[in-house]
């Protein structure tokens, strides 16, 4: 009965699926939807905590490409990260009064490269008192250096500038050369493990081949959740790089996209259904009450919006709840604006006229006349109000204001930022996140506006 | 109602504005803002207390206590800090409203910690770069969008939904960087930071090229990511305007296509437009605060960075108290403008 035109028109989805773009958003809307479900399901709960502590990330290289990015390149060295798990075998001698416990794992890796990895770290992890630990690197070509550590400590990194890696090339140099080095430096260290057998060792190209490395830990007492790792630190790491802790770029950018795309949605949610209900009723209400609804628009618009936000982190603690109402706050007087000009629009229709000479009460004239049209307008301008909140909090975040233990891809710029990036070439460091920014934003966009040429006519028809 | 009826009313409602707006963020910063007055008057007693041990060496210690405790008191009751609410809250909107922010904790501008000289250190350069960003924005953001409406499905018609998607969903500050990393660093051909080579040219000739050469990538950030919001809207303007009957009348009349674009349709969206231009150009007093601190121009939005990690909060709320202002102000002479262009305003005759 309240509009039978209504029936006519091909329904919404339908329109919406004859523009092009509008099918690009929904494609992209997708990806970026499944990639948010892979970050809440697939990353450990822990990785916000970890991020921003520097420790957990002194395994990787650190501003390093990535591993595409390098293979195109001739001087590439990859990250290989060495599990030691799997092989873990267990001998237990009896020495008489006490026990030994040999713990050792036997892997191989292949180092196709033609230039030196950066370097070379171990790390074991166990419950208990280990006795020492040993590294046996074969190298491809025949020869083995030997790495003993006196009671290995749990979840310590030893690396190739550690003194044992230097004491156990130290000797393999000098059965090499014949020559007594009195220390190493870790490029030395790395060339001997990875350098060519003879007299000129410490500088000789890469042999390339197979590695195979023999690790045993040994004990009195049984070791309980063992776990160990060995890793050749190259100059290319990951899809995306690394930044200069050694961060992944792509584990952050996936880590920030379900918190950013909250942000957005909340943001647009709460402002436009503040800003569609106000601007309706003024709209609607007319005369005075508009002028003072109005005028109180007016005083929310005025306020800037950054320099107001900044203000507000010092007074406040920020979470994302309160971080999406301090945004709404002063978003939703744009939506009160658009709204009020279409509830003025409607209020010049006949059929309202009609309704208000037949005594039918206001409230009802606006609930059976004015929200039905608006709401195809709130939609609408909802999912373009949601990259207005991604861009503003992404925004903050550059500017050092995000709700702490999250990781956001401003935070991440900001580092950029701070760290010279862009001057020092890091280039994945900076692209990667502001892509990342656009691909978050761009699906709503595409659909937003696809969405209003479908709805606006249909709310302005006369 | 009449144009100078019309001027009073706006002028007494955008007065009423002016202390609404500046209210809340009084009442919303009231705690840090008194904060902020503790500390320079225990700042400003320091200094006292420096001054006078320098010249007055005859003082006991406790006289010099003595008269550094009255100081600060004397201070504090410039901001009315131990008057009952009301009063406070009558002085203190007043100096706020009067530009008196007080002094910054760390930052100085040309020896000064006043806040206000130090935002009128800054400011005059953020407005150097994006208000020339913004008026070649409004020029182009216009043609752009005029030639859109123009003809439906013409070139430009296609362009305008484009660049508003890149204006939506590409934040300045990144292209920014990216700007930076390929013309700065990787070509080469345009300076990246600041806003003058270092050191700076002497001559004053060399000096305004050279600045201006260090504009050229900021403003070229701010358009590419600018411009399509602006087109966007004129293109609706103007084509929301081709709608009305007069201009089916003109058209109808045989008046060429182009003396109806000009003559009935774009005089009658000027208002509308212009409108949206002044908004754009205040605006840009606040500049894209991030595209600032991205290519280290020394303007307000560096300036609220700098402020941000050196926790300047004084700096911080003279900044958004200034800001907040200045839009106000260009809110307002946009009404006035629209009603002087709008001619049943001008005429009167509602």
């Amino acid at each position: 009965m309240t509009s039978p035109q209504k029936n006519k028109r091909p329904s919404v989805l339908r329109e919406l699926a004859k523009s092009k773009s509008g099918l690009v958003g929904v494609g992209l809307l997708i990806l970026i939807a499944g990639l948010a479900i892979y970050s809440i399901m697939g990353l450990p709960s822990s990785l916000p905590l970890s991020w921003n502590n520097g420790d957990a990330w002194v395994l990787n290289p650190i501003n390093v490409p990535p591993v595409w990015f390098a293979e195109l390149q001739s001087n590439y060295a990859p990250t290989l990260n060495i599990n030691l798990n799997s092989a873990w075998k267990l001998q237990a001698y009896s020495a008489g009064t006490y026990d030994i416990y040999v713990y050792s794992s036997s892997v191989n890796f292949t180092w196709n490269s033609n230039i030196y990895p950066q370097n070379v770290a171990f790390k074991a992890s166990f419950e208990g008192q280990a006795a020492s630990a040993s590294i046996t690197w074969m190298k491809p070509q025949g020869g083995s250096i030997v790495v003993s550590i006196t009671q290995p400590n749990s979840n310590q990194i030893y690396e190739a500038q550690n003194s044992y890696f230097i004491a156990g090339a130290q000797a393999y140099v000098t059965n090499q050369t014949g020559k007594y080095f009195a220390t190493l430096t870790k490029p030395q260290v790395i060339s001997t493990l990875f350098g060519r057998n003879g007299p000129n060792i410490l500088n000789s190209t890469v042999s390339e081949g197979k590695y195979s490395v023999l690790v045993q830990i040994v004990s009195n007492v049984p070791l309980k959740s063992l776990s160990g790792l060995l890793v050749v630190i190259g100059n290319a790491y990951g899809y995306m790089g690394t930044d200069y802790q050694g961060k992944p770029v792509d584990l952050g950018l996936l880590a920030g996209l379900p918190n950013a795309l909250e942000v957005g949605f909340l943001v647009a949610i709460v402002s436009v259904v503040v800003g569609i209900i106000f601007g309706g009723l003024s709209g609607y209400l007319g005369a005075r009450k508009d002028g003072v609804m109005q005028w109180v628009t007016l005083v929310v618009l005025a306020l800037p919006a950054l320099p107001f936000l900044v203000v507000m982190s010092y007074t406040v603690r920020l979470n994302l709840i309160i971080e999406v109402l301090l945004i709404a706050a002063l978003t939703w007087p744009f939506y009160a604006i658009i709204s009020r000009t279409v509830a003025l629009s409607i209020k010049s229709q006949t059929f309202v006229e009609a309704d208000k000479a037949m005594g039918i009460p206001s409230y009802r004239v606006f609930f059976s006349h004015f929200m039905p049209r608006l709401v195809p307008v709130t939609v609408a301008y909802t999912v373009l109000g949601i990259p207005g909140g991604i861009l503003l909090a992404e925004t903050l975040a550059f500017l050092g204001i995000a709700p702490a233990n999250i990781i956001t891809w401003g935070r991440i710029l900001n580092d950029a930022f701070t760290n010279q990036a862009a001057v020092l070439g890091f280039w994945w460091w900076v692209v990667f996140p502001g892509l990342m920014i656009v691909l978050s934003a761009v699906p709503f966009v595409l659909i937003g506006f696809a969405l209003e040429r479908v709805i606006a006519p249909r709310v302005a028809a006369k | 109602m009449g144009f100078g009826k019309f001027v009073i009313t706006k002028s007494v409602s955008y007065f009423l504005v002016l202390i609404a707006t500046v209210s809340i963020l009084y009442l919303l910063t009231y705690k840090i803002i008194q904060n902020v007055i503790v500390a320079s008057a225990t700042e400003q007693g320091d200094e006292f207390r420096q001054a006078l041990l320098k010249t007055n060496t005859h003082l006991t210690p406790a006289q010099v206590d003595q008269l550094v405790h009255s100081y600060e008191q004397n201070y504090l009751s410039q901001f009315a800090l131990n008057q009952p609410a009301p009063v406070k809250f009558a002085v203190q909107m007043y100096r706020l409203l009067t530009f008196n922010f007080g002094s910054s904790y760390e930052i100085v501008w040309n020896g000064s910690h006043n806040v206000n000289t130090i935002i009128a250190g800054y400011l005059p350069n953020t407005i150097l770069l994006f208000t020339t960003a913004t008026l070649i924005l409004i020029a182009l953001g216009t043609i752009i969008g005029l030639l859109a409406a123009k003809s439906a499905g013409s070139i430009w018609d296609k362009i305008v939904p484009m660049i508003a998607v890149v204006h939506s969903s590409l934040p300045s500050w990144w292209l920014g960087f990216l700007l930076i990393a390929a013309l700065g660093y990787g070509l080469n051909v345009l300076p990246a930071y600041g806003m003058t080579s270092v050191p700076p040219p002497k001559n004053w000739f060399f000096y305004d090229i050279n600045v201006a050469q260090h504009m050229i990538l900021p403003m070229l950030a701010f358009l590419i990511v600018g411009i399509g919001g602006f087109a966007y809207v004129v293109r609706s303007l103007v084509i929301s305007t081709m709608g009305e009957d007069f201009v089916l009348t003109a058209r109808a009349r045989g008046i060429p296509e182009s003396r109806v674009l000009f003559r009935h349709v774009f005089r009658t969206a000027s208002p509308a437009i212009t409108t949206q231009a002044i908004l754009a150009v205040t605006a840009s007093f606040a500049g894209a605060l991030t595209t600032e601190i991205v290519f280290n121009w020394p303007g307000v939005g560096l300036l609220t960075y700098i402020a941000i990690f050196s926790n300047d909060l004084p700096v911080i709320l003279g900044i958004t108290f200034v800001l907040t202002i200045i839009l106000l102000v260009g809110l307002y002479i946009g009404e006035l403008v629209y009603g002087l262009l709008d001619p049943r305003i001008r005429v009167g005759n509602d």
